[in-house]
C-alpha cells in the first residue's frame, strides 16, 4: 500500500531531481520555464527593454544596449546573471517588475550558464503568464446551519484536491477530538470532569462539545492571546493593558469583528476612557507606521515596503502608500503637561506630505489627500451572502435596541462618537459635557473624521481583503497551515492555496455578520479540522503536500500559554493540593530594610545605582511566574474622578500641580535602605495562575517567551514553532513540572492510588494525555510504580508531562 | 555546521543549503571582490552599556573645555592616549586596547539606536535583523559543550531572521545557581536519570508512529539539554570556584561577577558572551552616576583584559565596550547630559586588534567627528572581519529573501588590526 506513495513521490521527484542537479540543469524542464515566466515578458519582439530580446538564442547572444547578456561558462560576465543576483531592493535588479526570482531559480540559472548555457537547436521562448488561480464552483444554495457550512468546506476542499498527490487521513476519535478542541478553543487540556461529562453524552457529542467550549469563559482568554499577537499588544506601552482588557471584553461579549476593527482604527482619546485607542498608541500615532500596520494586519497586504520606495516585489507605488497614510495624517499623540497622561487627538494640519522628505525641498511638499488604494467589489451587484449580511445586521440592531443583550453597550457607545465612559449614565454624560468645557481636556475628545472614513472602507463587506485576511489567520491557527503564508502577505506574487475554500469561508464569515464564534465553530466542525496526522512511513513530499492541501493534519505544538495552563490543570496547581505546612521550607533571602533616613535623589536614573530590587523568589524560578492582570479592574477604571478633580481646581492650583510634578521629575525623596539577609520558614505550597491573563509579552527568557510568545514589536512577526534547548531545560527541571508531578494529598489521584495503583495509572494517563494507556504502557507503568507507588507515580506523571505527546496536539 | 542549535531542519531548509552550496560562491560575492579576511578572533565578549554612555566622561575626555564636566583625564600606558579618571585600572591596560572616537551615529532614540548598534541595520518592517552575537554563532562552528552564545544580566538582541536557535542562552545573575541546569530539589541524580529513561521510551514510541520533524527536533533538543546538564563544562558557571582574591579583583558586584563569568565561559569555548549593564541614561546628575559606573566597571574590565592577556586568550578574544550613543557635550541644568548620537566612542581590545591605537577623533567639544568618521555598520564589519566572517555573505530568510549579514556599504576599520 505504501509502495504506491513511494512511486508517486518518486514521480514528483523526477522533476525535482533535474532541478537540483548541480552541474547541468535541463533546459527544457528547468531552465526554459524560469526564463519564460520571468524574462521574456519584457524582452521579446513587442517589448524590447534595455535593447535586449531573449526569445531566441541568437538574439540573447547579441546582448542588450550596455553589455553581453549571456557569456556561456562565465556567470560573472553575463549581465543577466549579475542582475538577477542583486537584492530585490537594489538598483537594476531583474526582474524589475513582478515577482522576484527564488533563490533556487537564481541557482539554476547560475549552474546553467556555468555549464555553457546549452540551448537546444532552434528553441524559441514565448512569454508564459503565471497560471491563473485554480477555482472550483461554490455551493449554489447557502448553508442552513454552521454544520452544513462545515460540510460544504470539506466538499470544496475535496474538489480542489482532485488532481493532487495527497493522502486524505481519517478523522480523529472522540477523545482525541475532545483534547484537540479543548486545547484550541479554551487553551488547556480537558479536566477529568470534562472527560467524564463528554463520555456521558451520546448523540451529537462533538457539536455539543464545540457549543460548550465556545461559550466557555476561557474562550475569550485564549483568543485574547490570538488577537494580542495579531495587533502586537504590549502591556508595557501606554494603553497596552487597557487594550488587552478591551479585546477580552469584546470577544466575550461577541462583538462583531468589523465593529471591533472600526473602533480600533477610529478611536481617539485616552486609554482609560476609550481603550480601543491602544491600537493607535501602539504605533505612537505615527501615520506611516499606522498605514503599514493597518494594511498588513487588517487586509493582509504588506504595503510597508512602499513607505520608502515603490514596493520591490509587489505592485504598490510609494505614492499609493502616502495616499493611504494620509488617513492617519492628522492624528497626534499628546502627553498632557499636568499629569503626563498620554492620549491621541486630531490636529488641523495634514502631516503626510508629497513628495517624500528625501526627494524634495520642504517648501515643495504638499499635503496629501487621503485615498483608499484597495479595490472594493462591485457595488452594483449584491451577492447572496451580502443579502444575508444585511439581514444579520438588521437582526442584531433590533436585538440591541430592545436592550436584551449585554452587548448592547457597544451599540450605544457607537451612537456617541467618540466614546467616553458609559453613555446612558447621566452622571457620566454630565462629566463628558463638563470635560469638553475644560481647555486642558477638550482636545481629547476630538474624533477623527478621516480615520472614521477609513474604518468604514476597510471594514466594508465589499472589501474582500478584510474578511480574507482574518479568515486566513483563524484558519491557520486551527488547522496549522494558512491559505497564504506568511499569513499577512496576500499578493499576486504569493501562492494562494485553495482559493475557493477561502472564498467560501470569507463569504460565510461576512454573512454571519463577522461573528467570530461562528467562524471558529464552522472551522472546527469540518472534517478537515479533525484529520489525523500522517505516519512516519509516508514520504516527506507526500506528507507536505497532504498537509498543505488540508487532507492531513500537521503536527502542531501548543501555544506557550496553553502549555503552561495545561500543566497547571494536569498537575492540580490551580488550588493548593497540599495541607498547610506540608511544604515548609527554610529559606534565606535578601530583603531591603528601610533605615528611616531619607535621601534626595536628583534623577530617577540614579536608581540604577541603588541595590537591585530583590527578586520575587530566591530560587531563580521567577521565569515561571504568572502574575495576573485584573481585566475587570482595568476595564472599569476610567478617568472621571480625575476630570472631576480637575474641574474643581483653579488655574493656580493646576499650575502649582504642574510645578510640583516637574519638581518630582528631577528630584526624588527616597527612603534609604540596607540589604539584610533573612532566614525564615515559609510554606511553599505551590499554586499557579493561568498564563492567559498575564501582562504580555512576558519578560524575555520567561517560560512563555521560550515557548514562542512573540515580542510583538515588529510587523510580520509570528510565533516561533521551533524547539529549543532552553524549552527542554525549563520543562525537565522547572518548578512547575516538578510540582505538577508530585502527588498531593488533596488531589483526586491520591485517593485512587491508595485504593488501587493500577487504577491510578489509567487515571494519570487519562488526566494528562486524555486517553487510556495501552497494555504495554500499563505494564511499563506498573514497573515504574514498583515498590514506592507515590514516588513512582510522580515519576510517571513527570515523564507524561514532559513527553512530546503532551505538548504537541493529538 | 554552525553553533546555532537548529532543531528544525526541514526539507526546504536542506534544499536551500544544498542549492546555495552547490554554487560555491554566489556571483554577487565574486563581483564585490570578496575580502579574504584572516580573522584571528575566536570569541567575543561584548559589554553592552544600555542607555547611552557618555563618551566625554569615559573614552574621549575634553580637558579645559566647557564640555569637560567633572572628570579629569589621566595618562594611560599608551603615550598620548588619555582616558577619564574614572578608569584608573583600565588606564594601565590601554596598550592592550584601542579606542574608536569617531562613531557617527544617526539615531538619537534609544530603541532605534540600540537596534542599529546591536544589529548593524536600521529597523524596518517585516524583517528582524539578528544581533551580532546571533550572527557570530550562525557563522562559526561550536566549540566545547556550553551554548555558544550567552547573555548575562539581561537580554541580548534577538536572532531575528536567523531563527530562535541562534538566540542567546540567558543567565540572570552571574554566580547565582541556574535552577534549570540540574534536576529540581529533592530529585536525586539517579532518580532523574530514571525519569529520563521513561521519557525517552515514551517519545520514541510516539515518533515511531509519527514522522513529524517537529517531534524529532524536540527529541534532539532534549538530548542536547541532558548533555548540557551532564557536562563538566557547567563548572564554568560556578564563580565561587575562583579565589576570593580574584573575585575581589574583578569587584564583587553583579558586573564584576559578570566579567569574571565571561572569562570563564570563553575559556570553555563559548563563542559570544554579552555582559549587559544599564543605568547610562543620565539626563540628570551624570557625574555621580558615572563615578559609580567607573568604580564598578573599571576593575571588572581591567582584570578581564589582564587575565586574558596572561592566559593567552586575549589574542583570540575580541573585547568590546559599546553603547547605543553618547551624550550631549552641553551639560544641562540638572547636571546631566542628554542623548547625543552624532559622535561617540567605543573600546575594542584583543582578537587580533593592535591595542594602543586611537581611531578617529571628535572635534574639540566632542560634538561631531573631526577625523575618520566611522559609520555604525562599519563597527559590525570590523567585528566580522576580526572573526573571519565573510562580509559579503547573504543568507536566505525564512521568507525566502536573500539578506546580507553585514550591510553592503560597511567597511572594516583596517587600522585596528595588527
Amino acid at each position: 500500500m505504501h509502495l504506491k506513495y513511494f512511486i508517486l513521490g518518486a514521480l514528483r521527484f523526477t522533476v525535482f531531481a533535474a532541478v537540483a542537479s548541480p552541474e547541468n540543469p535541463d533546459f527544457e524542464t528547468v531552465v526554459r520555464p524560469i526564463l519564460e515566466r520571468n524574462c521574456v515578458r519584457c524582452h521579446n519582439a513587442d517589448k524590447i527593454k534595455g535593447g535586449l530580446r531573449m526569445d531566441t538564442h541568437k538574439l540573447i547572444m547579441e546582448g542588450g544596449d550596455t553589455a553581453d547578456a549571456l557569456v556561456p561558462g562565465d556567470p560573472a560576465a553575463s549581465e543577466i546573471l549579475v542582475r538577477i543576483h542583486l537584492r530585490p531592493i537594489d538598483e537594476g535588479v531583474m526582474p524589475d517588475e513582478g515577482r522576484a526570482l527564488e533563490y533556487s531559480e537564481v541557482a539554476i540559472l547560475d549552474a546553467w550558464v556555468k555549464a555553457g548555457a546549452p540551448w537546444p537547436k532552434g528553441a524559441t521562448l514565448t512569454e508564459k503568464k503565471p497560471e491563473p488561480i485554480k477555482r472550483v464552483s461554490l455551493p449554489e444554495k447557502p448553508p442552513e446551519s454552521l454544520s452544513e457550512a462545515a460540510e460544504m468546506v470539506d466538499d470544496i476542499i475535496r474538489r480542489e484536491n482532485v488532481n493532487e498527490d495527497i493522502i486524505t487521513t481519517p478523522t480523529i476519535n472522540d477523545l482525541t477530538f475532545l483534547r484537540r478542541t479543548t486545547i484550541d478553543l479554551i487553551g488547556r487540556i480537558p479536566t477529568m470532569e470534562e472527560i467524564r461529562e463528554f463520555e456521558s453524552w451520546s448523540a451529537d457529542r462533538r457539536e455539543k462539545l464545540v457549543t460548550k467550549l465556545i461559550e466557555h469563559p476561557r474562550f475569550a482568554d485564549r483568543w485574547t492571546v490570538f488577537f494580542a499577537d495579531m495587533l502586537r499588544v504590549r502591556s508595557d506601552l501606554p494603553g497596552g493593558n487597557q487594550l488587552l482588557a478591551y479585546l477580552n471584553g469584546s470577544i466575550s461579549s461577541g462583538k462583531p469583528y468589523d465593529e471591533l476593527v472600526r473602533e480600533l482604527i477610529s478611536a481617539s482619546g485616552r486609554a482609560n476612557s476609550n481603550p480601543a485607542v491602544g491600537f493607535i498608541l501602539g504605533d505612537d500615532a505615527m501615520p506611516m507606521e499606522l498605514a503599514a500596520a493597518t494594511s498588513q494586519v487588517f487586509l493582509g497586504i504588506r504595503m510597508g515596503c512602499a513607505m520608502c520606495h515603490d514596493h520591490p516585489f509587489d505592485d504598490w507605488q510609494q505614492r499609493e502608500f502616502y495616499d493611504f497614510a494620509a488617513f492617519f495624517g492628522k492624528t497626534k499623540k499628546v502627553q498632557s503637561r499636568q499629569r503626563g497622561v498620554i492620549y491621541t487627538t486630531e490636529g488641523n494640519k495634514m502631516t503626510v506630505l508629497w513628495p517624500p522628505e528625501d526627494k524634495a525641498a520642504a517648501e515643495d511638499r504638499e499635503a496629501v489627500r487621503p485615498r483608499f488604494p484597495f479595490k472594493l467589489t462591485n457595488a452594483k451587484e449584491t451577492p447572496e451572502y451580502l443579502v444575508r449580511f444585511e439581514k444579520s445586521r438588521e437582526l442584531r440592531e433590533k436585538n440591541l435596541s430592545s436592550g436584551d443583550e449585554s452587548a448592547s453597550l457597544d451599540a450605544l457607545l457607537d451612537a456617541v462618537e467618540p466614546t467616553v465612559g458609559r453613555p446612558k449614565d447621566t452622571v457620566l454624560e454630565e462629566a463628558k459635557k463638563e470635560s469638553e468645557l475644560l481647555n486642558v481636556h477638550g482636545d481629547i475628545y476630538r474624533a477623527s473624521e478621516l480615520r472614521s472614513k477609513l474604518a468604514e472602507l476597510i471594514t466594508s463587506p465589499r472589501n474582500d481583503f478584510f474578511s480574507r485576511a482574518f479568515v486566513n489567520r483563524v484558519w491557520a491557527e486551527l488547522i496549522g497551515h494558512g491559505f497564504v503564508e506568511p499569513l499577512d502577505n496576500f499578493s499576486p506574487y504569493v501562492d494562494l492555496n485553495h482559493a475557493s475554500t477561502l472564498d467560501f469561508l470569507s463569504q460565510e464569515f461576512i454573512a454571519s455578520g463577522y461573528d467570530f464564534r461562528s467562524l471558529v465553530r464552522m472551522i472546527v466542525l469540518t472534517d478537515t479540522y479533525s484529520r489525523t496526522t500522517l505516519s512516519a512511513e509516508i514520504p516527506i513530499t507526500v506528507r507536505e503536500s497532504s498537509e498543505k492541501n488540508f487532507s492531513a493534519a500537521p503536527v502542531r505544538r501548543m501555544l506557550g500559554e496553553t502549555l503552561y495552563d495545561s500543566i497547571v490543570v494536569a498537575g492540580h496547581l490551580k488550588d493548593f493540593k497540599w495541607p498547610k505546612g506540608a511544604n515548609n521550607k527554610e529559606i534565606t533571602r535578601e530583603i531591603r530594610v528601610p533605615t528611616g533616613e531619607y535621601t534626595m535623589v536628583e534623577n530617577p536614573t540614579m536608581m540604577a545605582e541603588m541595590p537591585a530590587k530583590p527578586k520575587m523568589r530566591s530560587d531563580g524560578y521567577d521565569l515561571e511566574s504568572s502574575l495576573q492582570l485584573d481585566f475587570n479592574q482595568i476595564a472599569k477604571a476610567d478617568d472621571l474622578a480625575e476630570i472631576k478633580a480637575m474641574r474643581e481646581k483653579s488655574d493656580e492650583q493646576i499650575e502649582a500641580d504642574k510645578m510640583a510634578a516637574m519638581q518630582k521629575e528631577s528630584q526624588q525623596k527616597v527612603m534609604k535602605y540596607t540589604t539584610e539577609t533573612k532566614t525564615e520558614i515559609v510554606d511553599d505550597n505551590p499554586r499557579f495562575n493561568s498564563a492567559m491573563r498575564m501582562a504580555s509579552p512576558a519578560p524575555p527568557a520567561h517560560f512563555l517567551r521560550v515557548f514562542g510568545q512573540p515580542a510583538r514589536d515588529g510587523l510580520g512577526e509570528f510565533r516561533d514553532p521551533s524547539s529549543s534547548l532552553r524549552q527542554q531545560l525549563m520543562m525537565l527541571n522547572g518548578r512547575m513540572t516538578h510540582e505538577a508531578s508530585r502527588v498531593g494529598p488533596l488531589e483526586p489521584i491520591h485517593r485512587v492510588l491508595k485504593k488501587d495503583p493500577e487504577k491510578a495509572i489509567t487515571y494519570a494517563y487519562r488526566e494528562i494525555l486524555t486517553r487510556a494507556p495501552s497494555d504495554t504502557e500499563k505494564s511499563e507503568a506498573r514497573a515504574i510504580l514498583g515498590r514506592n507507588p507515590a514516588q513512582g507515580l510522580a515519576d510517571l506523571r513527570w515523564a507524561l508531562l514532559n513527553s512530546n505527546e503532551f505538548r504537541f496536539l493529538p | 555546521m554552525n553553533a546555532c542549535k537548529d532543531y528544525n531542519i526541514t526539507r526546504r531548509r536542506m534544499l536551500q543549503t544544498f542549492s546555495a552550496s552547490m554554487l560555491g560562491m554566489p556571483i554577487s560575492r565574486l563581483l564585490a571582490g570578496s575580502e579574504a579576511s584572516q580573522g584571528k578572533a575566536e570569541h567575543v565578549i561584548l559589554f553592552w552599556n544600555s542607555g547611552g554612555m557618555s563618551h566625554l566622561d569615559t573614552w574621549d575626555p575634553k580637558p579645559g573645555r566647557k564640555t569637560q564636566g567633572e572628570f579629569n583625564p589621566i595618562k594611560t600606558t599608551v603615550p598620548g592616549m588619555e582616558i577619564s579618571e574614572i578608569f584608573p585600572q583600565l588606564a594601565k591596560q590601554m596598550h592592550n586596547a584601542s579606542l574608536i572616537r569617531s562613531i557617527a551615529g544617526t539615531n538619537g532614540d534609544h530603541g532605534r539606536a540600540q537596534y542599529e548598534l546591536q544589529t548593524g541595520f536600521n529597523q524596518s518592517p517585516n524583517i528582524l535583523h539578528p544581533g551580532f552575537g546571533s550572527l557570530v554563532v550562525h557563522e562559526r562552528e561550536p566549540l566545547g559543550h556550553l551554548p555558544a552564545f550567552i547573555s548575562i544580566s539581561g537580554q541580548a538582541a534577538r536572532a531575528g531572521h536567523l531563527g530562535q536557535q541562534c538566540e542567546a542562552y540567558y543567565v540572570g545573575r552571574p554566580g547565582e545557581k541556574d535552577p534549570y541546569l540540574a534536576f529540581p530539589e529533592g530529585i536525586s541524580h539517579a532518580r532523574g536519570m530514571q525519569r529520563l529513561q521513561i521519557l525517552e521510551k515514551m517519545n520514541a514510541r510516539l515518533s515511531g508512529n509519527l514522522g513529524a520533524s517537529a517531534m524529532q527536533a524536540s527529541e534532539t533538543a532534549l538530548k542536547d539539554a541532558v548533555a548540557l546538564m551532564e557536562s563538566p563544562a557547567l563548572k564554568a558557571f560556578e564563580i565561587d570556584e575562583e579565589s576570593p582574591q580574584t573575585i575581589a579583583r574583578y569587584g564583587d558586584t553583579e558586573f564584576g561577577r559578570g566579567a569574571l563569568l565571561a572569562r570563564r565561559l570563553v575559556e570553555q569555548g563559548v563563542r559570544f558572551v554579552q555582559v549587559n549593564r544599564g543605568g547610562f541614561d543620565n539626563h540628570g546628575n551624570i557625574f555621580d552616576a558615572m563615578r559609580n559606573h567607573g568604580a564598578t566597571m573599571d576593575p571588572g574590565i581591567a582584570s578581564l583584559l589582564s587575565d586574558l592577556k596572561a592566559n593567552g586568550m586575549l589574542s583570540k578574544t575580541l573585547v568590546v565596550v559599546l553603547s547605543e550613543f553618547g551624550r550631549t557635550p552641553r551639560i544641562n541644568d540638572g547636571g546631566g547630559r542628554d542623548h547625543w548620537a552624532r559622535v561617540f566612542s567605543a573600546l575594542v581590545a584583543g582578537g587580533g586588534t593592535k591595542g594602543g591605537t586611537i581611531i578617529g577623533a571628535s572635534d574639540p567639544d566632542g560634538m561631531e567627528p573631526a577625523e575618520r568618521p566611522v559609520a555604525v555598520p562599519d563597527l559590525h564589519a570590523t567585528l566580522a572581519h576580526a572573526l573571519g566572517i565573510d562580509l559579503q555573505k547573504e543568507v536566505i530568510t525564512p521568507q525566502g529573501r536573500p539578506m546580507r549579514l553585514i550591510r553592503k556599504e560597511a567597511t572594516p576599520i583596517h587600522e585596528l588590526f595588527a
